[in-house]
């Protein structure tokens, strides 16, 4: 099986506004083809496109934008962690020998249809997903004592985080009493415990390891990847738990041979605050009745080793681009390349998206 | 479901309930047949938007369903509840707190 890194990024802004799909998606894949030297358009053999938007062929659409004939194109769709699951299918052509060099691009418009699963009956008329988020959050204060401060604190160290991020949909401060004060959206949901559904694109570069040596000069290796899928419909899960994460972490743990303790860096899908202190204890970074006490911890400490792009809540979550934006970020600091969100003295990341209420996870381990 | 029973799905061949209704069985692929559900069930866990309670509900043993639940006061979880169920385009369900 061919080692795997990432070679080369590129991202466009995210925003609340609806954008254009394919002019979005051309604009993060010119950010990341300029951003390596010695990698042509032509060298791409595969192109794989991560989307909720019903435009159709974007594969193909984007291969054809770039001026090339790839081996292999095709669109990806898996709701809020495509983009991991896309760049998964991408490590796979190449560990196969299928493919030398991937594109993975993700992009979404503010407006789509991957907030909803139609589908999934047994949430009745109640499908968006501030209600299976009530659910959770309620389930967690009562389950583990978490307090609705120790909530509004991951929205804002996450909105805080993502000042320094040029790519955030937002650059807004928000204090813990801004947070705690904001909306009333449920009477266990404020407005700013929410992540906004944004446009935006996020490319990268995937390479063998023979190419990858040749090409880059900091590739970062993909060393574990897990992913796990519980089911489909929100109402089997159990609420306090992330089955399914737990699960891809384990795998990826195994895979890249590490502890939990080993990571010095992740990116978390905080959909909502919840889903951050969720998230944090599935992965084995602290246990599940202390993660509020660790994010106040982190933010206290200006400690930026969860989320440090702003995670979902403060850069925004454009759904087919999410995954992919998560990578970079890790990818960069892994790099050094982080300038004012640097953290010192890395040598694992870890990706963390899942979609559906935590139906589905994927973990992805980076090493530099 | 369209003429206001709610049924769910079930297998003859593995004697079991199919939730969220789907038309195969996932254990053998056989065409399940409908059953009408019993209606009573208890609150797994409740929120409130604006002035309406909502919430996780399991009824008949496992089978689990999201609703706006009717209250006087406010509900508390393992509370027994009755389940009504209506269609337009989508399905509605709503549960009223028995003895309220």
């Amino acid at each position: 099986m061919n080692n795997v890194a990432v070679v080369s990024t590129g991202q466009t802004k995210f925003s609340k506004d609806d954008g254009d799909i394919e002019k979005l998606l051309f604009e993060s894949t010119r950010n990341c083809i300029q951003s390596i030297e010695n990698c042509e358009s032509k060298d791409i053999e595969g192109v794989l496109v991560s989307t909720n938007n019903n435009s159709k062929y974007l594969g193909a659409i984007l291969s054809e934008t770039i001026g090339i004939q790839p081996k292999i194109s095709h669109s990806i769709e898996h709701l809020c962690s495509s983009g991991t699951n896309a760049l998964i299918s991408g490590y796979a052509y190449i560990s196969s020998g299928l493919a030398d060099i991937v594109l993975v691009s993700g992009v979404e418009s503010a407006t789509n249809p991957g907030q909803v699963l139609d589908w999934d009956k047994s949430r009745g008329s109640l499908e968006h997903p501030i209600y299976w988020a009530s659910m959770l959050t309620k389930s967690h204060k009562s389950k583990f004592q978490t307090t609705e401060e120790e909530l509004a604190i991951v929205s804002a160290k996450n909105h805080k985080q993502a000042m320094d991020n040029p790519f955030a949909y937002s650059n807004q401060p928000r204090t813990i009493s801004e947070v705690m004060n904001s909306k009333r959206i449920t009477d266990d949901l404020r407005i700013l415990d929410c992540s906004r559904s944004c446009s935006g694109s996020a490319s990268i570069l995937l390479a063998s390891e023979e190419k990858a040596k040749k090409i880059s000069e900091q590739p970062i290796w993909i060393k574990g990847i897990g992913q796990k899928t519980t089911s489909a419909s929100f109402t089997k899960n159990v609420l306090e738990e992330i089955e399914s994460t737990r699960i891809a972490a384990k795998a990826a743990y195994e895979m890249a041979k590490i502890e939990p303790n080993d990571v010095n860096v992740a990116e978390v899908h905080d959909a909502f605050s919840v889903c951050e202190l969720m998230a944090i204890s599935e992965l084995g970074i602290t246990d599940n009745n202390k993660s509020g006490e660790f994010v106040r911890d982190l933010f206290n400490t200006e400690n930026r080793m969860i989320n440090p792009r702003g995670g979902l809540i403060g850069a925004g979550h454009p759904l087919g681009a999410t995954g992919i934006s998560q990578t970079i970020e890790i990818t960069n600091q892994l790099q050094g390349k982080s300038e004012k969100r640097q953290i010192s003295n890395l040598k694992t990341g870890l990706i963390h998206n899942m979609s559906a209420a935590g139906t589905s996870s994927s973990v992805m381990v980076l090493e530099n | 479901m369209k003429q206001g029973i709610f049924q769910i799905s079930y297998c003859e061949r593995c004697n079991d309930k199919i939730w969220p209704t789907k038309e195969i069985c996932h254990v053998c692929f056989k065409k399940c047949k409908w059953k009408k559900s019993a209606n009573i069930g208890k609150i797994i866990e409740f929120s409130k938007k604006d002035s309406t309670y909502f919430g996780l509900v399991e009824i008949d043993h496992g089978i689990r369903i999201m609703g706006k639940i009717s209250s006087s006061s406010t509900p508390e979880t393992g509370q027994i509840v009755t389940m009504n169920a209506s269609f337009d385009s989508k399905p509605h369900y709503s549960f009223i707190v028995e003895n309220n």
